[in-house]
């Protein structure tokens, strides 16, 4: 942030000025910071293991990604498999 | 309460809802149900070792006098900056025991099974008092303190210092105490740089009224928890194989081929000291419900230098009660395991370049070991008045680091986000919230 950023926010509008007072709220207040645990966290992995099975073709589609992609959406949590103990 | 107590079958009893093989199953040792008659899963998990296996009290710390280990005095200080104890009477310094090495905290997480539980990380007992209270060995005089705020105090009539040492049922004395290593001046310098980085968003008030005096040390109680766990990943992965275009000009269109898989990812992975906040308040990051989630920003903490619990270390500085159990923070652990899972398996995705989509994924804690720290933290809070109450804003301190960070409140208890955005495109900036821009 610099010194001049009250006068961007003047020259940017009323529509301009909430998204840019909007970003400047987020850092001061830091809202969406949490401590990174994934990365600052001790962990001893051992080699990742897996599978990867070709099952189909997508042919001639408009999207440059796949649909709903989160492999970075690290605390996105998706389906939740139990352990088959029912009890879980 | 042991199974032997409870009879051994229960019939009648209902299929679902708590108790049932269908509810989560409490904590080792304290199930309602024969566990022969439960899947194994459920068995290996009631016939774990019983939690408590470590014992961190403190047996000559009892009768709440700390000693000098030299000449016996009791008037103990922390020394500021370090993680040394000095008697005020001989000047004698020496270190408290790292609780790293004295429980053998560091080492065997691999083979962790079932749930281990320090001792001062145990269940809090609902029922037990906050007040506790000293018979001074000097004069005989009673010496009453207040767990919820203070583990120390000081015999009025001869000086005594006394420390809440014993573990108690309240569980306001946890495992291990992290010192504070920077001092109050260090601290309140970090606030002043803090708030000059953001002078825009910073309130003239603030910056005019701020009072390096109201800024408090606290001891925060977290758990902090070693894991041994493994997690598998499932779902579908593209890679391009064609991309071309359709058209000409305005009407040109990029069309992509691609091919899809079923991937898998399994990883065993063990996790070493990560810290959760014990308390619910300070533990909520919620932050459409919570925007006073200090603690948690202000992580990471050096925990392998914690040292065993001894109130001296607490002397002039306030602490906050845990109020959560190992089994409420299980659900945000293990949040946590799946996220850091999520982590290590990225980079063995690398070949799909048209991204992934992580579908199911499925977690087993095979052993987790729970240890009750608390954590230093500088703070100030400032109230700015205004409609509704005004608002309060906090800057917290890492009491290690030196890490700033920043919040507000409303004192109404209403969340700050409740002030929408659009209040700011109105009139550029919501009146009475913040301080304008005038740079
Ligand atoms: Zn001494
Ligand atoms: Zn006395």
């Amino acid at each position: 942030m610099s010194e001049d950023s009250g006068l961007w926010l003047l020259l940017a509008g009323p529509a301009g000025a909430a998204g840019l007072y909007w970003a400047l709220y987020r850092y001061y207040r830091n809202t969406d910071k949490s401590h990174a645990v994934e990365h600052e966290t001790a962990v001893e992995a051992q080699p990742v293991t897996g599978s990867d099975h070709k099952f189909d073709e997508v042919k001639g589609t408009r999207e440059s990604r796949i649909s709903d992609d989160n492999l970075r959406a690290y605390r996105k949590r998706v389906k939740r498999i139990r352990d088959d103990t029912a009890a879980r | 309460m042991s199974s032997a107590d409870i009879p051994s079958s229960t019939p009648g009893r209902p299929a679902t809802g708590p108790g049932s093989p269908q509810d989560v199953p409490p904590s080792p040792g304290r199930f309602a149900i024969d566990p022969a008659t439960l899947p194994e899963p459920i068995r290996d998990e009631l016939q774990a070792p019983d939690p408590a296996a470590i014992n961190t009290s403190a047996d000559e710390l009892k009768d709440g006098l700390n000693r000098c280990p030299k000449c016996g005095a009791t008037d103990i200080r922390h020394k500021p900056g370090s993680d040394l104890l000095i008697c005020l009477y001989c000047r004698n310094e020496w270190h408290g025991k790292r609780v790293e090495e004295e429980f053998g905290l560091g080492v065997g997480i691999d083979q962790l099974k079932g749930t281990v539980i320090a001792s001062g990380a145990r269940d809090i007992a609902a029922d037990a008092a906050t007040l506790m209270s000293f018979k001074c060995t000097g004069c005989g005089a009673e010496v009453t303190i207040n767990t919820e705020s203070a583990m120390t105090a000081r015999c009025h009539w001869c000086r005594h210092v006394f420390g809440v040492n014993e573990q108690v049922a309240n569980g306001a004395v946890p495992d291990a105490v992290l010192p504070f290593h920077i001092k109050k001046d260090d601290a309140v310098a970090r606030i002043r740089q803090f708030v000059g980085k953001r002078r825009m968003f910073a309130l003239k008030a603030f910056k005019q009224q701020f009072i390096p005096e109201n800024v408090i040390s606290v001891y925060l109680p977290y758990m902090i928890v070693d894991g041994n766990t493994s997690v598998s990943v499932a779902g579908k992965a593209e890679i391009e194989t064609r991309r071309y275009t359709r058209g000409s000009g305005k009407d040109k269109t990029t069309y992509y081929d691609a091919d899809v898989y079923q991937v898998e990812r399994h990883v065993d992975f063990t996790v070493d000291d990560l810290p959760l906040e014990s308390s619910t308040v300070r533990g909520n990051l919620d932050t459409r419900a919570n925007t006073n989630n200090i603690i948690n920003t202000i992580l990471p903490f050096d925990t392998k230098n914690a040292v065993k619990w001894n109130a001296s270390y607490l002397i002039g500085v306030s602490s906050e009660k845990r109020d959560q159990d190992v089994e409420h923070l299980r659900p945000r652990l293990e949040d946590q395991l799946l996220s850091i899972a999520r982590a290590q398996v990225e980079s063995s995705m690398g070949r799909y370049d048209r991204g992934v989509r992580c579908e199911q994924e499925r977690l087993s804690v095979h052993g987790t070991r729970w240890v009750s720290m608390y954590l230093p933290v500088w703070l100030y809070s400032y109230h700015q008045p205004g409609r509704n109450g005004g608002m309060l804003h906090y800057i917290a301190v890492n009491g290690r680091t030196g890490k700033p960070w920043a919040a507000c409140r409303c004192s109404s208890g209403s969340s700050c986000w409740q002030r929408s955005p659009s209040a700011a495109s109105s009139k550029a900036l919501p009146s009475g919230s913040w301080e304008p821009p005038h740079e």
